[in-house]
């Protein structure tokens, strides 16, 4: 209730609620004057009609037919107008009427003029009560007056009634609009609710806990939704430091392992020179290894967050391509290897220039190693439909179907590289490269050999390339 | 070469410097940003060695001072940090080249030789000469003893960056970063294999070989042995 109390939801459906009042209150209040005033024009139209009337009767049939004209109208027939009259001759003799006589404030004007009536003056059948009445007074020739007066009672009872419509609406607008707010807040603290629960059961570990979502694309889901988006990225930015410090644990510890042991072994009796040079050289190059597996590791790791601070710019993959292409040819002729290099001339990408010339030299170097002495390998560049298709194939012995997807698997190497030489994370840096270019990387029977596949989106050229 | 290395981690300075003195250089050590500076500001040096993360004063930030007071002695950084960024912002700064932690040595040294050579022969030249090789750089025709030589454009490349450090020990690393803008270590002996085409057209139908191999170091393109 208290936390309720709190929300800004609820402090700002009380602020509106006086808002209105006051708005509501303000237009309620200026329709109850002109209403009041329009009933003051129809009384004073209807009293000064009324005595118009009574005046012309007079003028065609004197003093005794306006007399009778009074009397056959009753004691107040006219009981929805509430107007009561008074007769009176010269002398001040009451000739007719309702009123029992004459107030000494009615002075025979013929102005409408709000005039107190006691209440001795009203007959008790009408049962009307004093006040001041709007009234015409007038006089005729013969010296006989005559006062018309309305009772304000009618007027009260629609003022009354007015008013009361008045507080009814305006209460109801208040209520609605605490009921309305308080609803609201309710709502928007059950949504930051979620909020909290999710954020608590992250803290006590469960990293894998998001948001919910409404599903009303809301500004509240717009937040889950950045929000569960930044945990992703936080979980695999963790997950990527989990999996290096594991792999760096496992990949590092045999190499380091093999170095001690060497060194352990030279220390145990003492050698010539020859032997003690023989082992640093050796050790040197085990340490060669074991910084390029490091270093692999940790690029894998970087592209693989998708944390990569480097540049990505519009490139030539044709001109880079075409590059390394004739880069690997010599290496593997003079091997006794082929490669074929064909690649479709301008095709501009976004990317990283060192990141894809690495992963070319890898797809390139890696077939160079598992293909074998007389392989054929071709390194293409094409459109494939909307995208582009940058492959390397070989025919060498390939990689069973059934293993083709444990490879592009983070840091799973067959068993046939582990025995071969290099670090044998090429691939898996491949890949997270890929990633980091939203590319697609794909690997493919070639019957036989190996295609591994990058599928690019395709840029425009700009002149500069 | 009187050397100024900036580097706080006292047992790898006092390795390297070890090693330098053993070349025949004289290294000054500074052990903070602070003490680099002023060193480097009032001193005479032929290169700055300059680590990038130090304590008081950061390496880039030395350079960057340096460059302002009009100071141009080349700078080789010394970095952790070996994203590609990470050696874009330290040339950025005024830096001459930049090196990624852990190096060997000998590519140290050899980057040492080829910036001080280049601070020195600051005159551009029409023409580069090694012995009776020569590359015409405004008609960018190559010939040796007067006949004239067809090159690959890379080739062509290949062989001005080394007629431009003859006589000086140019690392694999060196050539992927300069020819060919790479800055990766191929697995492959790539590099080796360019160089034997370079040579079989320099080379191969002259007397005196003129690009040799270094073993285990690099190569040289020379008149001498």
């Amino acid at each position: 209730m208290n936390r309720l109390l709190r929300t800004s939801a609820i402090r700002l459906s009380l602020r509106y609620a006086v808002l209105y009042m006051l708005v509501a209150g303000t237009g309620l209040a200026v329709l109850y004057w002109a209403t009041s005033r329009y009933v003051d024009a129809q009384i004073q139209a209807g009293l000064e009609h009324h005595v118009d009337s009574l005046k012309a009767l007079y003028e065609t049939e004197g003093s005794v037919g306006l007399m009778r004209a009074l009397e056959g109208r009753g004691l107040a027939d006219e009981p929805e107008n509430h107007r009561f009259v008074l007769y009176m001759d010269k002398s001040g003799g009451r000739l007719t009427g309702d009123l029992k006589s004459w107030p000494p404030e009615a002075q025979p004007d013929e102005q409408v003029r709000n005039i107190w009536i006691e209440d001795n003056l009203i007959p008790l059948a009408m049962e009307d009560h004093d006040g001041y009445w709007p009234s015409i007074a007038t006089s005729f020739p013969d010296g006989s007056r005559l006062l018309v007066a309305q009772s304000v009672r009618q007027a009260e009872d629609l003022q009354e009634f007015i008013l009361g419509t008045l507080f009814a609406t305006l209460g109801m607008i208040i209520s609605l609009t605490l009921v309305l707010g308080w609803r609201m807040g309710r709502q928007l603290l059950a949504r930051i609710d979620q909020v909290n629960t999710t954020a608590g059961k992250i803290l006590n570990g469960h990293l894998d806990k998001r948001i919910p979502l409404s599903g009303s694309n809301d500004e509240f889901d717009e937040l889950a939704q950045n929000l569960n988006t930044m945990l992703d990225h936080i979980n695999r930015l963790i997950h990527g430091m989990r999996q290096v410090t594991d792999n760096v644990a496992h990949d590092l510890r045999r190499p380091l392992t093999r170095l001690r042991n060497r060194l352990d072994v030279t220390l145990l009796e003492p050698r010539d020179p020859d032997t003690y040079r023989e082992s640093l050289e050796a050790t040197r190059n085990d340490i060669e290894e074991v910084l390029k597996t490091f270093n692999a590791l940790l690029e894998i790791a970087q592209a693989e967050s998708g944390h990569f601070r480097g540049e990505m710019e519009m490139l030539s993959l044709s001109a880079l391509a075409s590059q390394l292409g004739e880069m690997y040819a010599d290496l593997f002729e003079e091997q006794g290897q082929q490669l074929e290099v064909a690649i479709e001339p301008d095709i501009c990408i976004r990317g990283n220039r060192q990141l894809l010339a690495q992963s070319i030299s890898n797809l390139l170097e890696n077939a160079h190693k598992y293909a074998g002495a007389k392989a054929h390998m071709k390194l293409s560049l094409r459109h494939d439909q909307a995208m582009v298709l940058l492959s390397v194939s070989d025919n060498g012995p390939g990689i069973p179907k059934d293993r083709q997807q444990d490879v592009l698997q983070r840091y799973v190497r067959l068993d046939t590289a582990r025995s071969t030489h290099g670090n044998g994370l090429g691939l898996s840096l491949v890949s997270a490269i890929a990633k980091l270019h939203q590319a697609h990387l794909a690997l493919e029977d070639n019957e036989p050999g190996l295609i591994v596949s990058l599928r690019f989106t395709p840029m425009k050229c700009t002149s500069e390339q | 070469m009187h050397l100024l290395l900036i580097e706080d981690d006292r047992e790898a300075a006092a390795w390297l410097i070890k090693g330098l003195q053993a070349m025949g250089h004289v290294v000054d050590h500074a052990a903070d940003g602070e003490d680099g500076l002023h060193l480097a500001l009032t001193g005479d040096y032929d290169v700055l060695i300059v680590d990038r993360m130090l304590p008081k004063r950061d390496g880039l930030s030395i350079i960057r001072m340096l460059r302002a007071d009009g100071n141009l002695t080349p700078a080789l950084v010394l970095s952790a940090l070996g994203e590609v960024d990470d050696r874009v912002e330290g040339l950025r700064a005024g830096g001459d080249d930049y090196l990624v932690k852990p190096y060997a040595f000998d590519e140290l040294v050899a980057r040492l030789e080829v910036l001080t050579r280049r601070h020195k022969e600051q005159v551009p030249a029409t023409q580069l000469k090694v012995a009776d090789l020569i590359l015409d750089l405004t008609t960018h025709k190559v010939s040796r003893a007067g006949q004239i030589i067809r090159l690959q454009p890379k080739e062509q490349q290949l062989l001005e960056y080394l007629m431009r450090h003859q006589d000086q020990i140019v690392t694999r690393n060196m050539l992927l970063e300069h020819v060919w803008d790479f800055h990766f270590d191929p697995q492959t002996n790539v590099v080796d294999t360019q160089i034997s085409r370079l040579r079989s057209k320099i080379d191969k139908d002259f007397g005196m070989p003129l690009l040799h191999t270094i073993r285990g170091r690099g190569y040289r393109l020379s008149e001498n042995e």
